[in-house]
């Protein structure tokens, strides 16, 4: 017999234990791409260690992000592609990510020595990272700056 | 009858899940279990077909009366109308 069963994000992970679904943001590129990729989600059953993606509520939104460090009452967290840390209390995290689907490809984030190279060199790219960002952010202004002087009007 | 665009099907551990992408993950905040019968159908009806050729692809892959096939069959119809699964 045929089975089919649709059901709300935030009943899954209760019910099931797992969720799987699509990925909607940038927060986590370039592991993960908006509206393409699929994410699995395991339930929270025990505390989350530095590395793992932690799927977390912020009021009524869903976040995936990276957990840093774990702390006495919850975790620093970061996404891939953020460059601001957040505290997040133990209680908001519900679940775990334990693969997902790089367009077609499935990654088990456990066993993906790939993935593992990844995450590793993510993290130790972070400061070149955010001082290039910065670098950009800042030449960007003083052109605008420039060029405000000059009688330009930035859109 | 043919199931819209902007779903993808994977198979997670035995279960086989239905996830939207695109434009369609900004509307469609669910997931979509399915058995291997259900996953089977689901691929055939991204295609055009009929509930008929359901039954009878049905009662092709699987060792099943045409009885018991077209009853799921036309269960598993009426579930992706009812959920505007169809384009």
């Amino acid at each position: 017999m045929s089975e089919i069963e649709v059901q709300k994000i935030e009943d899954v992970l209760l019910t099931k234990g797992q969720y799987v679904g699509p990925t909607a943001g940038v927060s986590m590129l370039p592991m993960l791409k908006n509206r393409r990729d699929t994410i699995v989600v395991n339930k929270k059953t025990e505390r989350l260690k530095p590395l793992d993606v932690a799927l977390y509520k912020r009021g009524e939104q869903y976040i995936l992000h990276r957990v840093l460090k774990v702390t006495d009452t919850g975790y620093i967290i970061r996404g891939d592609n953020c460059y601001a840390d957040e505290i997040v209390p133990e209680e908001a995290v519900i679940g775990v990510l334990t693969e997902f689907f790089r367009k077609d490809k499935h990654i088990v984030c456990e066993s993906d020595k790939k993935y593992h190279r990844y995450v590793k060199n993510r993290l130790k790219t972070y400061k070149f990272r955010r001082f290039w960002v910065r670098l950009k952010a800042n030449c960007i202004n003083l052109a605008k700056k420039i060029l405000r002087v000059f009688g330009y009007k930035s859109k | 009858m043919k199931i819209k665009k902007g779903f993808v099907i994977r198979k997670v551990g035995d279960a086989h899940v239905v996830v939207p992408v695109g434009e369609l993950s900004k509307t469609f905040h669910g997931m979509i279990n399915l058995n291997e019968t259900g996953a089977f159908l689901w691929k055939f009806f991204t295609a055009e077909h009929s509930v008929n050729e359901a039954v009878a692809a049905l009662c092709a892959e699987y060792e099943v009366d045409e009885e018991r096939a077209r009853i799921d069959a036309e269960k598993f119809a009426e579930v992706l109308t009812k959920n505007s699964f169809i384009e």
